[in-house]
């Protein structure tokens, strides 16, 4: 009896929870579905407004205008090294300390905790960070894309506090079979922390591509060090600077006023600087919607 | 500072630094794996700490350290006698304080949610979608509220009139009052499916047994929630919940600015446009260096005292 | 005496050649002047650094920029800022490390305070003959204070530009006037009846309910379309936020004048009767742009270049009756309207030289060439023979069409890439045989015009819309410039103040027009009492200093 009415009311949950993700589906596609339309739609006529769903006089162009500038190849590319090799390293270094950190047993556990978390919590300002990066001879390299933000106290907490959901057992039925930490580290931490890892991989990743304050202050002079959000920053900046700022428009120059609307470049710089990230998503997703076995990893 | 409990202190009392430092040699490894990047941060994020000192100056670029005019506690004088600056403070707590209950409590939910669903396709599909609005800048999403809450054909109006709730557009927009709301709202719409993804992870980490076993046992799904999938996540949500509390006072001013305008501003700036525009703007580095001293001295207090009343509650903490 | 005279020659060649380094290319200047030597073509890259984006810059690979580099040596690296431009200032004045130029608009202080800046007037002395003859008697205004006369950038705008068309007003489209038939538009009442009776006759265009009135007021564009107006329509000059009387020459907050209480009672009323749109505080541009594009916007006030594009898109409908006319609309009938008042020239920005510099006086000489009567025409007009002809010894543009029409004709031909924000002359100066340097005339504005827009200015007997508006010279030329160019020292009381009244009159303004009429004198004197709080008459004194310094600085040969 009591089976049949888990079912009822389950068959009723299953219900409202579909009816539910699907209206929250189509509140949240909604600003995404609209930046596509706009980017397909002529620039002069979403002045106009009304643009949905749909363009309403389709074109290209939108698209054109960001890829006449030639240097988007190298761009890309550098993107993507920073984004794989930042990832890579970054994801490595916060699961160490943050296994590190998840053992209660370990003498410096507090200190070096408080020694990361604060980090999240303060900033010396725009002018030292310039000053040591230009001391450490970091200007004008691409390793500064990836040494001065390599070790982020969010994501040793986010995986910590993974890790201590984990069963702790595991690991001290491995301190009994002779395994030393960094075995445990590489054997059975690194393998059960997948579906955390995807997801700092993700966050990195994203904040690794999304980037350009670190081109635009440490390696605008070098053209082939630029990156693919630079490249765009400076497209949209450039469609914008017309009337970006009343001191400009004072200045009244023609030549400077707008050619395409901004709306429509922002539009297509969105999806460009979007799509990548989607075409990878989901190699990253199963690892956290789908859940691993446990078992698997135990034998 | 902290370090040095961790390493070696070789002359000190032999009995029980013998016994700590064996422990430590014991742990050598965990040494390993931590110091180097202790070390890493302390590089770059705590040697650029020197540039505090513009606090107490009258900073000007360009001149050496030795060259700058020091002023004391002149710039933090400045802050706090300013009345704007406690109009600034209430905003911003008010509006982080809603975005702490709502914008954490309801990615958690979602995620929870989306764990329910038993359809792999459509759970994938759901959960991509709701992310997307992360990739949409806040320029686009303030410019797409704007438009909803419109009394100029804005959809929000429309649907009111047609179910005759109203019978005038109401101005969404020109209400000081409800401008909180509005910002926790867009943050939820925005960002949602981006914060669920954490605990959706979480989520990922508990072992499935534990709910094969409960079926077996009859647990209904609210109680599989309840026992097996709520206390899996503890660890996260309580860690992020410390984490966030101590950024209360620093909330960005981005999306304020842009779903702003000049009526409602009395409601809408926060701190980080107050140090923006009477700051970097105009070239006071100083002043903008001392309220950032101030910020990340309420953020370290906050922090301290949110971890250790979770400690003692929920014995979980970040330190 | 005479000793002293050659020991400070002495110690200036010194200072030269300390700054110059190991150049040898001032030991033959006294020929290469004018005509580059040999030596000045060796190739060079001079890197910049422009606070402004120039959209159609292509590395000096177009045509016009290879043959500037054919021409002098030199290449050109511009780097642009995409975020706040004045952090990278501050680095770079923090740091000491700059790029060879600096265009850094109002951040240049930055740099001066710094020591960055070169002084340019030994320079220009002794290599800018072009320089001097492009800036005339203006030279002067370029150099930074009383107390220290040097010349750190060379000023951006155009040197004597003509103003031909107003750049901010009252606009009303062309099918409203048309309408009524011409209506006299002199004054705010006028321009609210037409706004009024042409409402109440169409209470909708194309199924959308009409809008009288729209103002934007998002950001800074509230100075544009609701602050700036005020002072334009009782009679005042665009100072930025300051009133400057011709005649005593005292500064004032321009809001403290009770002609514009009238003003402002005045959107209040048209806020109240609902001739205004209810939203022109809360909407953002591209509402307000989709708005004026319906075609359904009877009537706006703002800067020109504000609905520029909507209007564009008007005209690509085949809807030019629903663009707009210009009107020079003024508070009553006495005052009168000061667009064209003439500032002079305006040197508060411009491009300078920084003491990173290896070769400022192979720099000097490239920034002199881009004066020279060779490179604005070939940056204005292009390469003869390909993008102009020489007939009976007048130039003759022969791709007007391409010029017209193509989008990235200044990308493809580098035309005008090499014009703003290095030294140019403005539109209307000739060259000496008698041919403007650029090549924008009163004709070409006038051809540009619609149908509606000639229809409408014949019959208010105007062929542009300048002729609606008072001359130029009916007014003295403002010794000071443009007030908006003074810097408020960052560092001083005064700055904060002024940030404090400009946070005020955001507020207050927009707060004051939508409240009932019944409150608005009352919320008009609190409105006073805070800028009276918020030290409004000290930043005045503040800035009465300033201004007197400005003028006898530029008005003092």
């Amino acid at each position: 009896m009591a089976a049949k009415s888990t079912n009822s009311e389950s068959v009723l949950f299953d219900i409202f929870l579909y009816a539910f993700m699907i209206s929250v589906g189509i509140v949240t596609v909604y600003p995404f579905l609209n930046v596509l339309a706009i980017s397909f739609n002529q620039a002069m006529d979403t002045v106009r407004g009304g643009i949905y769903l749909w363009p309403r006089i389709f074109t290209l162009d939108n698209y054109k205008e960001i890829f006449i500038y030639n240097n988007l190849i190298v761009a890309f590319k550098n993107s993507v090294l920073r984004t794989v090799l930042g990832t890579l390293l970054g994801v490595f270094s916060a699961a160490m300390v943050a296994y590190v950190l998840s053992r209660k047993d370990f003498i410096a556990r507090k200190q070096i905790s408080f020694v990361f978390v604060l980090t999240l919590y303060f900033s010396g300002g725009i002018i030292p960070v310039y000053m040591l990066i230009r001391d450490l001879h970091l200007m004008n390299t691409f390793w500064v894309y990836i040494l001065p933000g390599l070790v982020n106290a969010w994501n040793i907490f986010v995986i910590r506090s993974y890790i201590d959901g984990l069963p702790i057992s595991l690991q001290e039925s491995a301190k009994i079979d002779g395994a030393n930490d960094l075995a445990i580290f590489f054997r059975i931490i690194l393998p059960l922390c997948k579906p955390v890892l995807a997801t700092i991989a993700l966050f990195i990743a994203v904040g690794q591509w999304n980037s350009w304050f670190d081109t635009f202050l440490y390696n605008s002079n070098s053209d082939d060090l630029t990156t693919l959000q630079y490249e765009l920053m400076k497209i949209l900046a450039n469609t914008t600077a017309g009337a970006s700022s009343a001191d400009m428009a004072r200045s009244g120059n023609p030549e400077l006023t707008t050619r395409v609307s901004p709306e429509s470049i922002r539009a297509s710089i969105t999806i460009v600087a979007t799509l990548p990230i989607l075409v990878v998503y989901p190699f990253l997703q199963k690892y956290f919607v789908q859940g691993l076995t446990l078992g698997a990893v135990k034998s | 500072m902290a370090m040095e409990n961790g390493t070696a202190l070789p002359n000190t009392t032999p009995k029980r630094r013998k016994s700590k430092w064996s422990v430590a040699l014991e742990q050598k490894y965990l040494f390993f794996m931590s110091v180097p990047f202790v070390i890493w941060i302390i590089i770059f994020n705590y040697i650029p700490v020197w540039g505090w000192t513009m606090a107490f100056q009258k900073f000007r670029p360009g001149l050496s350290f030795r060259e700058q005019t020091w002023v004391g506690f002149d710039n933090f004088v400045a802050l706090f006698s300013e009345p704007h600056f406690y109009l600034v403070l209430r905003n911003t707590l008010a509006m982080s304080i809603m975005s702490l209950v709502v914008g954490y409590t309801v990615p958690v939910l979602f995620a929870i949610l989306l764990n329910e669903l038993r359809h792999m396709a459509f759970k994938r599909t759901m959960q991509t979608i709701s992310y997307l609005p992360h990739f949409v800048s806040w320029v686009v999403v303030a410019g797409l509220i704007t438009k909803m809450l419109s009394t100029d054909g804005g959809i929000v109006n429309q649907l009111l009139i047609a179910i005759h709730a109203i019978d005038k557009p109401i101005q969404f927009m020109a209400h000081g009052e409800w401008f909180w709301g509005i910002v926790t709202m867009s943050d939820l719409w925005k960002e949602m499916g981006w914060n669920s993804i954490i605990y959706l992870a979480a989520i990922s980490g508990i072992d499935p047994e534990l709910y094969d076993a409960a079926k077996v046992d009859g647990a209904g799904r609210f109680k599989r929630i309840w026992h097996i999938t709520l206390p899996g996540i503890r660890p996260t949500i309580m860690v992020m919940m410390i984490l966030s509390i101590g950024w209360l006072t620093s909330i960005g001013f981005e999306k304020q600015f842009l779903l702003g305008n000049s009526i409602v501003q009395d409601y809408s700036e926060v701190l980080d446009l107050y140090v923006l525009n009477y700051g970097i703007k105009m070239g006071r580095f100083s002043f903008g260096t001392a309220v950032g001293i101030v910020n990340s001295i309420v953020s370290i207090m906050l922090l301290l005292i949110s971890n250790r009343v979770f400690k003692r509650w929920t014995n979980e903490s970040v330190i | 005496m005479g000793n002293a005279k050659t020991w400070a020659a002495v110690t200036l060649a010194a200072a030269l050649i300390g700054l110059t380094g190991c150049t040898n290319a001032n030991k033959n200047e006294g020929a290469s002047v004018a005509t580059t030597s040999g030596d000045d073509k060796k190739p060079i890259t001079i890197t910049m650094f422009s606070e402004d984006l120039n959209s159609n810059y292509e590395n000096m690979q177009s045509p016009v920029g290879k043959k500037i580099t054919e021409l002098t040596g030199v290449t050109l690296k511009i780097d642009y800022p995409v975020g706040d431009p004045k952090q990278k200032i501050a680095l770079m004045a923090a740091s000491g490390e700059y790029p060879d130029l600096i265009f850094a608009k109002n951040d240049s202080n930055l740099i001066v305070n710094a020591g960055g800046f070169i002084d340019l007037a030994p320079l220009i002395d002794k290599y800018g003959p072009n320089i001097k003859k492009l800036y005339g008697d203006y030279l002067n205004r370029l150099r930074w204070s009383k107390d220290n006369p040097a010349i750190y950038f060379l000023g951006t705008y155009g040197v004597n530009e003509k103003q031909w068309e107003p750049k901010d007003g009252f606009m009303l489209q062309h099918q409203v006037v048309k309408e009524l038939n011409y209506p006299k538009l002199k004054n705010l009442q006028d321009f609210e009846n037409a706004i009024k009776t042409f409402k109440e006759k169409h209470p909708t265009i194309n199924g959308q309910p009409t809008i009288g009135l729209t103002l934007i007021a998002e950001d800074w564009r509230i100075a544009q379309s609701v602050t700036n107006p005020a002072v334009f329509s009782t009679g005042g000059s665009d100072d930025g936020e300051w009133y400057i009387d011709d005649k005593t020459q005292k500064p004032v907050f321009h809001y403290t004048r009770p002609e514009e209480k009238e003003y402002f009672k005045w959107l209040n009323h048209m806020y109240a009767t609902g001739l205004m749109d209810p939203e022109s505080f809360t909407q953002k541009y591209d509402q307000y742009k989709a708005k004026i594009a319906s075609g359904r916007v009877l009537g706006l006030i703002d800067s020109r270049w504000q609905y520029q594009e909507p209007e564009q898109a008007l005209k690509q409908a085949g809807k030019p009756e629903l663009t707009y006319g210009i009107y020079p609309i003024m508070l009553n009938d006495s005052l009168k309207n000061r667009n064209f008042q003439d500032a002079g020239y305006s040197a508060g920005w411009g491009i300078g030289i920084s003491k990173s510099a290896k070769d400022p006086v192979r720099i000097i000489k490239f920034l002199d060439w881009l004066c020279s009567d060779e490179a604005q025409i070939l940056n204005n007009w292009g390469i003869e023979g390909v993008n102009y002809k020489v007939e009976n010894g007048k130039r003759v543009v022969t791709d007007m069409d391409l010029r017209n029409s193509d989008p990235q004709y200044g990308k493809k031909t580098g035309i005008g890439v090499y014009g703003y924000p290095f030294p140019q002359y403005g539109n209307g100066v000739k060259d000496s045989s008698g041919q403007t340097y650029t090549i924008k005339s009163e004709q070409q504005i006038m051809d540009a015009y619609t149908a509606p827009e000639k229809d409408v200015l014949s019959h208010y007997n105007a062929k542009m819309w300048q002729d609606l508006f008072p001359k130029a010279s009916e007014f003295p030329v403002k010794p000071w410039g443009a007030a908006w160019q003074i810097n408020i020292p960052s560092d001083t009381e005064g700055a904060v103040i002024f940030q404090k009244l400009e946070d005020i009159v955001r507020k207050r303004i927009p707060e004051m027009i939508i409240k009932s009429p019944d409150n608005f004198d009352a919320l008009w004197d609190q409105f006073q009492r805070e800028m009276d709080q918020a030290g409004v008459h000290k930043l005045e004194g503040q800035f009465d200093q300033l201004l007197k310094q400005r003028i006898e600085l530029w008005n003092n040969k």
